[in-house]
């Protein structure tokens, strides 16, 4: 297969080409090496650009390929990133709390140990007592199985639902929405078990790693980043080529042919849907350590919102489209609200781009739609000449 | 000659409008049959109804030598049955290229998993080529189906419905916006896969079915008017009256 699939897309190959030579030129210009050209703190930026890049093209297969405006996969992606933050925070806190312990005469008691600990990740809330959602946070295996296992099952159970009661287009996309919404609203209440709007914080601190500098653990991560996304990248491309992208793309362009020939279109949608949410789940788990704080804010609407006008100026049914949206718009929105744009002084008024770049996103989203429905890869178009 | 599908006392309504009105009518294999009638006569509702789009109000559909009833089966399980179904607008992927289009209908497993382990095998190149060979699309095998001209989509579509090998092939207007030439390559398709299969031909065109040399059957206000050769139905007064008649007109 390997053979026949990388020569029929040789896009794949020159994506991870520049993305090894980025990772590597990344690596060697960052402080652990001492060059110290690009700081932590960008680093940690290109790394959670590399997770973003990693969920649009996720984006790129249910909507690009597929035609399922899904309007929820950063629901996936934060219940991705509470996962992992669940044993971050646990493991860092137990750590905190048996340091702190351990002066005592009486060696403490589990019981004391664990309500300890309770009380240092649920004080904010008023709270000190472990909610069960919590029982597996003690072992990174099973919170790195959930990272999988939570968003996949939730696709799964909604898009079964969802699809099997044949609801399409926009409908579809309000729903979804309508999930990331509740999803959100719920987190956001002090008593869901993961600490209301306070979040899940100090992610950036690894246990186990308390002396390692952040230097190193943010190379860490954006080596692990890089990595999801060649892996992604390759395992998507494998997806939507051959027969599989044939009838996913068959059944974005025509759902009822797809049908009469016989293929269960239910099937796969909900094979797509639950495998791209899949992978939005193990995007977010990389980010967040990065970030280093996820609040239910991450998962408001407005997210995923994003995501699609990141796959939409990237290029739709495109991988390299979707890495190139995420990428560009993403950094672009960081430099533009950050401060990093100069402020234009027209003399009777000053464009601030803190305050101007939401509307230059949306002039640019509606100039890409009109005039360049493609979007940004479809210029690519233009450099490969057809063969003919 | 068996009996292949059998639609008996079946009638549905669309908001107060009965569509289908205790229709009954088979089909044999093989059989070549046009089925004729006005607009609104329900000639599109009952392809729906067989294909599995629409369920009836009351009546059976029965297919094949086990009996099995049609009701309740999803599109693509009656598909899988053998059932093809040509729309009346051409309906190709135009995205892909024209051998993708027929790769996909060939028979061959279709739940996620098998097409995703699916491997392009001699075998199944061979069909595609036969298949092509069949509609007149074999030197355009790996042109974007997009590109190709009205007629031609007719066939690849037809062509597509070949590769599924089904028993029963329901086609709506095969000839609407044909050159008079197409029209002769489409009415020889037709006939040469009705030899081993039925093949039933919705159409408005009497030139054009007179052409397939049938046995035709008329329908109007969603049940059976009138059954027979095309010469017959047509010297039939009531046929004159509600179909011919209202056409001349």
């Amino acid at each position: 297969m390997n053979k026949t699939f990388i020569a029929q897309n040789p896009s794949v190959l020159w994506f991870l080409a520049f993305l090894g030579i980025f990772t590597v030129a990344v690596t060697l210009l960052s402080e652990v090496t001492g060059v110290d050209v690009i700081s932590t703190s960008f680093v940690k930026t290109l790394g959670k650009t590399l997770c973003l890049c990693l969920i649009a093209i996720a984006m790129d297969v249910v909507w690009g390929y597929c035609g399922i405006l899904s309007l929820g996969h950063f629901a996936f992606f934060g219940i991705g990133g509470y996962a992992i933050g669940m044993w971050l925070m646990y493991a860092r806190t137990e750590g905190i709390v048996l340091d702190s312990l351990a002066g005592q005469a009486l060696p403490a008691t589990p019981q004391e140990i664990s309500d300890a600990i309770g009380n240092q990740i649920f004080g904010v809330v008023g709270s000190a007592e472990f909610p069960m959602i919590w029982s597996f946070a003690d072992s990174l295996f099973l919170q790195l199985l959930m990272v999988v296992l939570i968003p996949g099952l939730l696709a799964l159970v909604f898009g079964w639902l969802a699809f099997r009661s044949r609801v399409t287009g926009v409908y579809l996309s309000i729903l979804t929405q309508a999930m990331t919404l509740a999803l959100s609203l719920y987190l956001f209440q002090n008593d869901s078990g993961l600490r209301g709007n306070n979040g899940l914080s100090g992610l950036q601190n690894i246990p186990g790693f308390e002396a390692t500098p952040q230097a190193t653990i943010s190379i860490v991560f954006f080596i692990a980043s890089a990595v999801a996304l060649g892996a992604g990248y390759v395992f998507f491309a494998w997806i939507v080529s051959g027969k599989m992208g044939s009838v996913i793309k068959g059944i974005r362009d025509n759902e009822a042919r797809v049908r009469f020939l016989g293929y269960h279109v239910e099937s796969y949608k909900l094979f797509v849907f639950t495998i791209t949410a899949v992978i939005s789940g193990i995007a977010g788990a990389l980010y967040y350590p990065q970030a280093g704080i996820i609040n239910p804010g991450e998962i408001a609407p407005i997210a995923s919102i994003y995501l699609a006008v990141w796959v939409a100026i990237g290029g739709r049914g495109r991988l390299y489209g979707a890495v190139i949206g995420a990428a560009f718009v993403s950094l672009a929105s960081s430099w533009f609200t950050g401060g990093g744009a100069p402020d234009i002084n027209l003399g009777f008024y000053v464009i601030q781009w803190t305050d101007w770049w939401l509307v230059l996103l949306g002039v640019t989203f509606v100039a890409v739609t009109l005039f360049f429905p493609k979007g940004i890869g479809g210029l690519f178009d233009y450099l490969v000449r057809k063969p003919e | 000659m068996s009996m292949l599908l059998e639609v008996s006392g079946v009638s549905v309504s669309f908001d107060g409008f009965r569509a289908i009105n205790n229709l009954s009518i088979n089909f044999a294999e093989p059989e070549l049959r046009a089925i004729i009638g006005p607009n609104g006569a329900g000639k599109t509702t009952f392809m729906d109804i067989v294909t599995g789009k629409t369920k009836p109000d009351e009546g059976t559909v029965i297919w094949g030598e086990r009996n099995i009833s049609l009701l309740g089966m999803s599109e693509s399980d009656i598909a899988m049955e053998g059932i093809g179904r040509k729309f009346q607008k051409p309906t190709v992927f135009e995205d892909q290229t024209v051998r993708q289009n027929l790769a996909m209908a060939l028979k061959n497993p279709r739940g996620p998993f098998a097409v995703l382990m699916h491997k392009k095998t001699a075998k199944n190149g061979v069909r595609i080529e036969e298949i092509a060979e069949e509609i007149g699309l074999l030197g355009s095998l790996t042109r974007i189906a997009g590109e190709l001209s009205h007629g031609q989509k007719q066939w690849l579509e037809i062509g597509m419905l070949l590769a599924q090998e089904p028993r029963l092939l329901l086609v709506d207007e095969p000839a609407a916006g044909m050159t008079v030439e197409e029209r002769e390559k489409t009415t020889d398709i037709l006939k040469r896969a009705a030899e081993t299969r039925a093949v039933v031909v919705v159409e408005h065109d009497m030139e054009f079915v007179r052409r397939l040399n049938c046995k035709v059957t008329v329908l109007h206000e969603g049940s059976v008017l009138a059954e027979g050769n095309l010469d017959h139905v047509t010297s039939n007064p009531r046929v004159i009256e509600v179909y011919l008649g209202r056409s001349h007109a």
